[in-house]
């Protein structure tokens, strides 16, 4: 796949964290509250917070417009609640059965193909958080909610290697 | 002897879905529509500020934000009695129109135009343009590297599968510019909604935001674009696939239903509302030879659970439903509820809409032979976008000529505060068809609050009298020479742009070897 290398030490154009899940299903809005909280942090001007919600379909123009991507999203692999992750995009490919999002709707991993299509794929890594619950609730579980200030931390450590 | 089939999930729509059908020689003689993912997001907003309600519920679908934040804001202005003035309907609008041009592209190619071609014969592409040899090349290669998404897995082609390779190979050069269109068609209802995704600018009584002449210059510009790509790209394709190799299905009525129509009306042209760009109507088992479109009224509209995972109760006004979940019913297949006009299922979307308003287009090509069905469907959906993208301009110049004036609004600002009580619907027609939502306000907090979405209207599971929902009545009489590739089955549920998507966005690998990138 075609990547542009907005590597480690040069300071590209412009980032673009992207929260998603959703934020009406307990751990599933991990992403959006990590997003919210970035928000109100002063952070330089190549970088933006995107509340992302849940369909990757609608992410097309922040994907293709960005030049590095740093996503946070929930992620389901069977370890211990509150569990974080850290991967990029292109390593996850490589996981046997393939990672796509296949029976939900258009997920971030999706668009990242399509902007294949028309050009452009910015390099995306991925924070991801084990989560425990997806009950209907705008809470976290207390588990995911104590790692925020870390995942904070973990997502502002990565914007600091792009400059 | 019949055979069971079931397609699950139907894959390339927004949500999650299961289709079962009974075929019989051949052909579907039965047939169930199951909503297989809970909702009930209603139940979070109960005890809540009413205010709160248009951002709440533009998490319902990860699809549809501005739309329930629309139809929410509208809920509100009749239950606390706000005045939306002129100037914040205009922007209303705006980004309602924005969403039509990005939806309807999008369900069109991305969704929707693998079920009609033969993606395979881009390779047999021998003509001499530039811009489909390099579609060619990029398929061939993809092909080659075995990353074939998003046009494969796949069924196999039919005999209506569009195999000429010019066709093809344009067809999906289309494919790839309509994704950069309806990536910018996004940076256009964010220049009212402030940013995308996730527009924040509808409200109770109005908008939150002045619009500056800029702001109005960089809309136009870019409805300018997108414009040329409704004339000259989108409408002529619908049109050459619709009147040549898919006439056929269009003849046939493929995926035709109940012929039961229903539109709220949407989009003012004019302050009172006289004129709409979708008036409202209901139309009762279609006859094209002497359509009679009756008034809605609201207090027609029941929702009936008997097949659906809800606990038993008697049809009811959405004012008074509860969501109390069941999951030991038997009989029941579903979570989407049944909802009904006057006792009867209705189809809304863009072919309900375009009926409804008598739209000369549409009921030409019904003249010509097509009956309404899947590929009328699409094309009305293409039609009504040129319609909404003309109004775009109009309610520009409106909005224009309003900020000129003295004293110019965009919110009623008397009617901030909740109501000790009150109750109040709001109705909309976003680009999927008839949304409603329902707010009972009790010492200014929500005491109860429904939404009917417009895929509950068609992917309704049966009622209490047994009565198929749209979906399933569709379904009957379709064709399935072959049960392992029943193209027409998911022409037709896609046809309705099914959205069902409230809306799980896991990243979910289906396999443990994501721990090896655990870090703490």
């Amino acid at each position: 796949m075609p990547e542009l290398e907005g590597g480690e030490g040069i300071s590209p154009q412009k980032i673009v964290i992207l929260g998603v899940g959703n934020l009406l299903l307990s751990d599933e809005g991990v992403g959006v509250h990590v997003a919210h909280e970035l928000m109100k942090l002063d952070l330089p001007p190549e970088v933006s917070v995107v509340e992302g919600g849940t369909d990757g379909f609608r992410l097309l123009n922040v994907i293709t417009g960005a030049d590095r991507v740093i996503v946070i999203d929930a992620v389901k692999g069977g370890a211990d609640p509150g569990s974080i992750y850290r991967f990029d995009v292109k390593d996850v490919r490589n996981v046997p059965s393939g990672f796509r999002t296949s029976v939900h709707q258009i997920g971030i991993l999706e668009v990242i193909d399509l902007s294949v299509l028309i050009g452009k794929t910015p390099r995306t890594t991925v924070i991801g958080v084990e989560p425990k619950s997806l009950e209907m609730s705008m809470e976290l579980s207390p588990e995911v909610k104590e790692k925020i200030p870390r995942i904070i931390e973990l997502v502002l450590e990565e914007v600091k290697r792009l400059f | 002897m019949a055979k069971r089939l079931v397609v699950d999930p139907i894959t390339r729509i927004e949500g999650h879905l299961k289709i079962e059908v009974e075929i019989e020689n051949g052909k579907v003689v039965d047939a169930w529509s199951s909503g297989t993912m809970a909702r009930g997001f209603e139940a979070l907003l109960t005890g809540k500020d009413p205010r709160d309600a248009p951002y709440v519920t533009s998490r319902f679908c990860g699809v549809c934000y501005s739309v329930h934040q629309l139809a929410s804001s509208r809920a509100l202005d009749a239950a606390f009695g706000a005045k939306v003035p002129w100037g914040g309907n205009l922007i209303r609008n705006l980004v309602m129109g924005a969403e039509y041009i990005y939806d309807h592209v999008l369900h069109f190619y991305q969704l929707s135009a693998l079920d009609y071609i033969d993606i395979m014969a881009v390779a047999n592409y021998t003509g001499k343009d530039k811009g489909l040899l390099a579609v060619k090349d990029k398929i061939v290669g993809l092909v080659k590297e075995k990353d074939t998404y998003p046009f494969t897995p796949r069924y196999e082609p039919d005999e209506f599968s569009v195999k000429d390779p010019e066709m093809v190979t344009t067809a999906v050069k289309h494919y790839i510019d309509a994704l950069k269109m309806h990536a910018k068609a996004r940076d256009m209802g964010a220049i009212w909604g402030g940013r995308t995704p996730h527009y924040q600018n509808i409200i109770v009584g109005g908008v939150t935001s002045y619009p500056d002449i800029n702001q109005v210059f960089r809309f136009r510009t870019m409805l300018d674009e997108q414009k040329k790509f409704v004339e000259e790209v989108y409408i002529p394709d619908v049109l050459a696939f619709g009147t040549g190799p898919l006439w056929p299905l269009a003849e046939m009525g493929l995926g035709g239903g109940h012929y039961n129509y229903l539109s709220y009306g949407d989009f003012q042209l004019d302050p009172g509302g006289k004129e709409m760009v979708f008036p409202a109507g209901v139309i009762t088992g279609l006859n094209p030879a002497d359509i009679k479109v009756a008034r809605v009224d609201p207090e027609k509209i029941t929702e009936s659970v008997k097949y659906a995972w809800y606990k038993e109760e008697e049809p009811v006004h959405p004012y008074n439903g509860e969501q109390v979940f069941d999951l030991d019913k038997t009989n029941a297949y579903s979570f989407v509820k049944a909802p009904r006009y006057d006792g009867k299922p209705m189809e809304v979307g863009p072919l309900a809409r375009m009926i409804v308003a008598g739209n000369p287009d549409v009921l030409g090509l019904v003249k010509k032979g097509a009956k309404p069905g899947a590929v009328a469907r699409h094309a009305a959906r293409a039609i009504e976008t040129k319609l909404v993208v003309d109004a775009c301009y109009t309610w520009l110049d409106q909005l224009l000529n309003e900020m000129t004036k003295p004293g110019f609004k965009i919110q009623d600002t008397d009617h901030w505060d909740p109501p000790d009580s009150g109750m109040g619907a709001g109705f909309s027609e976003p680009p999927r068809g008839a949304l409603g939502h329902w707010i009972k306000v009790k010492d200014k907090k929500i005491e109860n609050y429904q939404a009917i979405v417009p895929s509950t209207w068609n992917a309704s599971p049966r009622d209490e009298k047994g009565v198929r929902g749209q979906y399933e009545e569709s379904l009957i009489g379709t064709p399935v020479p072959d049960p392992k590739n029943p193209n027409n089955i998911v022409r037709i549920i896609r046809s309705f742009d099914p959205c069902l998507a409230c809306a799980v966005h896991i990243i979910d690998p289906n396999t443990n070897e994501i721990r090896k990138f655990i870090i703490e």
